[in-house]
């Protein structure tokens, strides 16, 4: 039975390839460089290679069985199926940060700018305050340093960006790092082979921090 | 420029796969009303308060206001408004009601999927006995036998299951209501990290074993049977098997799993319940269960309900294309209107060919790739 699986291009699938391949898949064609998108040479697991963003409409549509994709993309698109392993790679955090002259206890409703809206929404809301969201493709950093938002909400991994950018960080949201999603019906349809992967994966991903 | 182009999430219906819907929908309504079932119809727009009971994640109704100011809804669903009807005339129960029709869900945009789905299905109201869930899955059964649906998986669950078994665990509410949330989405890093600290509870083995109790039927019976005391949800394990060895006896073909993991729908629902799906479609093509709990919302004494809907279009995109006669095209003259009808009516997949002459006629049949019968005498073609 084969299992279709979207992986999220780039870095994530670099961080994920030695996993699978530790589980005993061949990912010899993955690994290569090249522009390749589709790769079906394994009878048992098919891969289609996706921005990351892509991956859930991927899994939602029933098109692939299994979806491999950071969690600040599950969380910041929300999603209904099964959010079933953390793989502990790509590991990283959502912080809040600015210029270090910025106050979060400025009683101006607050600009943020960020790639994720959804996700600094509900941390402000969790902290029963409203914000002006201003949504940013790319190169959040800049916002407050041109001073078109008071600070931003977005990842950082070691926080090398945002020191170079004179930025500090003023509060932790939540942890980063990629998941295993799975299609609900799929797993029902392919439960034997699903269930010997995540088992294989659960044995050779990096122990928890 | 909105004249051209649909609302998101809309689509027209023509063609091939129209027709095949329509005749679906024919042969589900010949099943219901030869079953017995009454036809029941109730309003695209319903008030949104009728729909209070309806969770539906991620997924918003249309709403707009009524001349009073009140928000009212294209129905999401086609199960309530037959709860606030009973709920409101002096119908008395039991009622076996079917119907078809559109509901409207407005999904996320621009992600391949639409907000207009056709459902139709049977409801019975009244009924607390099992029968009642029988009767509904072998309507359903029987249609998708004669619409040659192929490998049909039937898999049942049972909405008391898992809150029976997390009642049993000396757990404080916050992490029991994490622990339900994290098992029902399947996130197993969560999962085994709140049940670790019940490594000494007497059903740790199965709870190691829970997120994954799902499966061809004989094998999750099995697994019970090892991992669980044998007086612990027995009721509702005994109706689960009696139901297998019911559709096992009718209905040797299918294939039927159990899956002991599964949330409920909705929060209605108080007993068995239901999807069915073929391998390789992600949509299943009719879901139900019972929901004795259905008339909370209408200030109406419970009543004992059973039903289910079919996803008319996830079965048209299932059921094989019948092979289709060529398209033919009858001319004749106007003399001969009578004649050419006829012709047309004993013809299939044929109509008539519209035009003033015998050359038109051929040339419309050629660009259409259809067959011309000429009906018209020699003698006025030439």
């Amino acid at each position: 039975m084969t299992l279709t699986i979207a992986l999220a291009k780039g870095r994530t699938a670099a961080q994920v390839l030695p996993l699978l391949s530790a589980t005993g898949i061949n990912c010899t064609a993955l690994q290569e460089k090249n522009r390749r998108l589709l790769f079906t040479d394994d009878p048992d697991f098919h891969f289609v290679l996706v921005k990351a963003p892509d991956v859930l409409t991927y899994l939602n549509r029933g098109t692939v069985d299994i979806g491999i994709v950071g969690s600040d993309i599950l969380e910041e698109q929300g999603h209904q199926q099964f959010d079933m392993l953390d793989l502990r790679t790509g590991r990283c955090r959502f912080i809040l940060a600015s210029t270090p002259d910025f106050d979060p206890h400025q009683t101006n409703r607050k600009r943020i700018a960020t790639k994720y809206p959804h996700i600094a929404q509900r941390y402000f809301q969790d902290q029963g305050e409203d914000v002006e969201m201003i949504k940013i493709e790319g190169s959040v950093e800049l916002a407050p340093l041109t001073g078109m938002a008071d600070a931003i909400v977005d990842i950082t991994e070691t926080g090398t960006t945002l020191r170079e950018n004179h930025l500090k960080a003023f509060a932790t949201l939540t942890p980063v790092s990629t998941h295993l999603v799975v299609n609900r019906l799929a797993l029902k349809q392919k439960k034997p082979t699903i269930y010997q992967l995540i088992q294989a994966l659960q044995r050779v991903r990096p122990q928890e921090v | 420029m909105s004249n051209r182009h649909l609302p998101v999430g809309t689509r027209d219906e023509f063609g091939p796969r129209a027709i095949r819907k329509e005749n679906l929908i024919q042969i589900m309504s010949r099943h219901f009303i030869d079953a017995g079932f009454d036809r029941v119809k109730t309003p695209l727009l319903e008030y949104r308060d009728v729909f209070q009971p309806l969770t539906v994640t991620g997924e918003q109704p249309y709403q707009m206001l009524d001349d009073a100011g009140e928000t009212v809804v294209m129905r999401p669903d086609l199960t309530l408004p037959l709860a606030r009807l009973l709920s409101t005339t002096n119908i008395q129960p039991p009622v076996h009601w079917w119907y078809v029709g559109d509901i409207f869900r407005v999904r996320k945009s621009l992600s391949g999927t639409y907000n207009q789905i056709t459902q139709a299905g049977i409801e019975l109201i009244g009924y607390a006995s099992l029968k009642a869930e029988w009767a509904c899955l072998s309507e359903a059964i029987r249609i998708c036998d004669d619409l040659k649906v192929a490998d049909l998986t039937l898999e049942l669950s049972d909405a008391r299951f898992v809150p029976q078994v997390l009642q049993t665990l000396a757990l404080d509410p916050v992490t029991k209501a994490a622990l339900k949330k994290a098992f029902f989405t399947k996130n197993l890093s969560d999962y085994e990290r709140l049940t670790e600290p019940l490594a000494a509870n007497a059903l740790y083995p199965f709870l190691k074993q829970w997120p994954w109790l799902f499966g061809p039927a004989e094998s999750v019976f099995e697994q019970l049977k090892q991992l669980l005391p044998p007086a612990f949800v027995r009721e509702q394990v005994a109706r689960l098997q009696t139901t297998v060895d019911f559709l096992r006896d009718q209905f040797s073909n299918l294939t039927v799993t159990l899956d002991l993991t599964s949330q409920p729908p909705q929060s209605y629902y108080t007993g068995i319940f239901f999807h069915a799906y073929v391998p390789n479609r992600r949509e299943y093509l009719f879901s139900g269960g019972r929901y004795d709990r259905l008339m909370a919302s209408f200030q109406r004494d419970l009543l004992p309900a059973v039903g289910l809907a079919f996803d008319v279009d996830a079965l048209t995109d299932t059921v094989q294309e019948p092979t289709a006669s060529p398209q033919t095209f009858v001319y004749g003259l106007p003399s001969q209107w009578q004649e050419t009808a006829a012709v047309v009516a004993t013809s299939p997949n044929a109509r008539l060919c519209l035009v003033d002459s015998l050359a038109e006629a051929q040339v419309l049949a050629k660009s259409s790739h259809a067959r011309l019968i000429d009906l018209s005498p020699k003698e006025a073609t030439l």
